[in-house]
């Protein structure tokens, strides 16, 4: 095991079971994420891409223990030795979690509108002890400055400020307790495109400042592997590929993740209309009845009888190339330039 | 294309919202235009008066939004007289008309354009028997042709459904088919894509503009992402806090954008094509607040190229080369830009 390795989740599963009727009877099992893989390396940024209902998120939730896994392990490697942070509990749990901080989709509801933003930056320092009066104020000052707002915005509440603005006081938050690992979740799909960039920059910058890894949950690709060393792409509950950001924008080994790149369009009217589009019939089926074998294979152009057998694994094709198809090493698919 | 041959035109068009701490002008001085058969792009960011201009083409501001000057010209054919819906009384039976028959609309969130309570198929059959004499029966049949037109497998079965038994994709392909049921010539498509994932942008995207080439259908399409853009328009128009700060053909606007603002907008998306590593170009700031906009230039607070004359004069839309328009006074001569109408 490298030693540079952050984190290390393997085989992290959730299930949501689903009731209905009169007496609330468990008709079904929702396979939100399944026996997903990954490890994250010190100031490394994980992009996690996928269209809605994927799972992404709650992998995210899962990693921070928001929501309890069904089965897996989530280790964090700190001083060389890695804990399963699913084994903890109480204070203990308390005092990992600090290493892992998450920033927000949404800055209006990830923000109390009735504290002022001092309480809101400070409330992790509070919550854990860390510092109370004058050298919270001092801190949050302090954190305030590192995301570009001033030390004296810490006075004026939530509503005061614009989107951009909010989702640097999540930041600020996040940062709070200097953690190792930010997961942001989405963190400027909520924003304007003009806004957007500045919280970009900011976060690339907060990385090489302090040295953090990231992990990134987004499903624009552009912004993805703009920000992004390596890129996961997540199918119905499972990772279908990962690898380094170049290569899968350039070369994806799943065709989905093919399509998906077909799919995003580029703002460049001459470039985009010259690509050849692969268009994927009908929509991503629900997660509560997945088809048999590979969950892709009803969309797929390049389905054989074999992908309805098995759910292909995710296998190591390459240095940093993992890709969940049994016919990845054939497959000549196309990626963008 | 002749130019005097638009589906729908603004003139000067001014849309304000009275409110308790004074008066929000939404759409300053706005003029566009569509042309017959074109699908013409309307971006700008939230906020900027993008939607409101499409709900004052169908009347539909919210009050006390209002109208407060300016003409929208509508004009159904080649041949017919133009319409100002802007002076239209707003229980006309002329207006009733423009609605649905000569204009239709389609929205973000498909659920809330959809009633709950009635299947697919009796949502559009009702659009089609308010605007046409015809029997229910033939009604439905024809809701079942226009979802198989936009692309619904098995619709005989999916007109029986429930708007919550459809998928968003699904769902909006409905709203299209419910907008398209009485032949419209133009279609105000708000941000149509932007509740959808990525693949199934592209397939509705597709869809409007193979509209476009089986009917002729003009299509105003409001959208914030350059990608959409890019993707399916013929013409641009990018508004910034209520005015228009330049328009152009498609591949014009991108390969040579003349307004500071929408260089700024296209060099702060992460660039498709290389640019990995390199910092964001972000614009600084944030759109103006309503109650106190810039007397000048409405950009000039975040604008890297600004003069003095930026801050105390708000520019014209002055026109560059063929069909290239801008309102910027520090546009470099070269251009060489003279007023536009």
């Amino acid at each position: 095991m490298p030693t540079d390795i952050l984190l290390e989740v393997s085989g992290l599963s959730k299930e949501f079971p689903v009731h209905a009727g009169l007496l609330r009877r468990r008709i079904a099992v929702l396979r939100a994420v399944q026996d997903v893989n990954f490890s994250l390396r010190r100031g490394e940024t994980l992009g996690i891409v996928g269209e809605s209902g994927c799972g992404k998120t709650t992998l995210a939730r899962c990693i921070t223990r928001l929501i309890e896994p069904t089965s897996g392990s989530v280790k964090i490697f700190l001083d060389g030795s890695g804990i399963d942070i699913l084994s903890l509990n109480g204070s203990e749990l308390r005092r990992y979690r600090r290493n892992m901080q998450m920033v927000f989709q949404d800055p209006v509801g990830s923000l109390n509108p009735r504290l002022p933003v001092r309480e809101i930056v400070g409330e992790p320092l509070i919550v854990n002890r860390v510092c109370s009066g004058t050298e919270l104020t001092n801190r949050v000052a302090e954190l305030l400055e590192m995301v570009g707002l001033s030390g004296v915005d810490m006075h004026r509440y939530p509503h005061a400020f614009s989107g951009g603005q909010r989702q640097r006081i999540g930041i600020a938050r996040a940062l709070a307790l200097q953690p190792d690992l930010i997961i942001a979740d989405e963190p400027v799909s909520a924003l304007d495109v003009s806004v957007r960039a500045q919280i970009l920059n900011l976060l690339s910058d907060l990385r090489d400042k302090l040295g953090l890894s990231l992990i990134f949950i987004g499903h624009d690709l552009s912004i993805i592997r703009y920000v992004c060393d390596r890129v996961a792409v997540m199918y119905l509950g499972r990772v279908v590929e990962v690898g380094s950001a170049s290569g899968v924008f350039a070369k994806p080994r799943h065709p989905y993740t093919e399509a998906l790149l077909s799919a995003a369009p580029i703002a460049d009217p001459a470039a985009q209309r010259k690509r050849s589009r692969i268009s994927l019939s009908g929509e991503p089926p629900s997660p509560l009845n997945p088809s048999r074998g590979c969950a892709f294979h009803p969309r797929c152009s390049y389905a054989v009888d074999g992908c309805r057998e098995n759910v292909p694994e995710l296998r190591s094709l390459a240095l940093d190339s993992s890709a969940a198809c049994i016919r990845a090493e054939e497959l000549v698919l196309r990626g963008i330039s | 294309m002749p130019i005097s041959d638009n589906v729908i035109e603004t003139n000067d068009l001014r849309i304000e919202f009275p409110t308790e701490d004074g008066l929000a002008v939404a759409v300053d001085g706005l003029s566009l235009a569509v042309g017959r058969g074109r699908i013409v792009g309307l971006v700008g960011e939230s906020g900027c008066g993008k939607s409101v201009t499409g709900l004052a083409m169908l009347r539909l501001l919210q009050p006390p939004g209002r109208i407060a000057s300016g003409s929208i010209l509508f004009k159904p054919d080649t041949n017919s007289e133009s319409v100002n819906i802007a002076e239209l009384p707003s229980d006309s039976e002329q207006l009733r008309k423009i609605r649905g028959a000569g204009i239709s609309m389609i929205f973000q969130e498909p659920m809330s354009s959809l009633t709950p309570v009635y299947t697919i198929g009796e949502q559009i059959a009702e659009a089609i028997l308010i605007h046409s004499q015809i029997s229910k029966r033939e009604a439905h049949a024809r809701a079942v042709e226009l979802l198989r037109s936009v692309g619904v497998p098995s619709p005989e079965l999916r007109a029986g459904d429930y708007p919550h038994q459809l998928s968003g994709g699904m769902r909006q392909r409905a709203l299209i088919a419910m907008a398209l049921s009485c032949s419209p010539k133009l279609l105000i498509a708000d941000e149509p894509t932007t509740a959808l994932d990525v693949t199934v942008q592209a397939q509705i995207l597709e869809l409007l503009r193979s509209l476009r080439e089986s009917s002729g259908l003009s299509i105003l399409l409001i959208t914030h992402d350059m990608g959409v853009v890019a993707d399916s328009a013929d013409e641009v128009v990018v508004m910034y806090a209520g005015v228009v700060v330049e328009s152009a053909p498609v591949f014009d606007l991108f390969d040579n954008p003349l307004h500071p603002y929408t260089k700024g907008l296209l060099l702060s998306i992460p660039g498709a094509a290389g640019r990995v590593g390199e910092k964001l170009r972000a614009i600084d700031g944030t759109v103006p607040d309503w109650r106190n906009r810039p007397n000048g230039c409405l950009f000039e607070p975040r604008c890297s190229k600004r003069v003095e004359r930026c801050r105390i004069e708000r520019p014209p839309l002055r026109i560059y080369g063929d069909s290239h328009k801008a309102a910027c006074w520090v546009i470099s001569k070269e251009h060489g830009g003279a007023d536009a109408d």
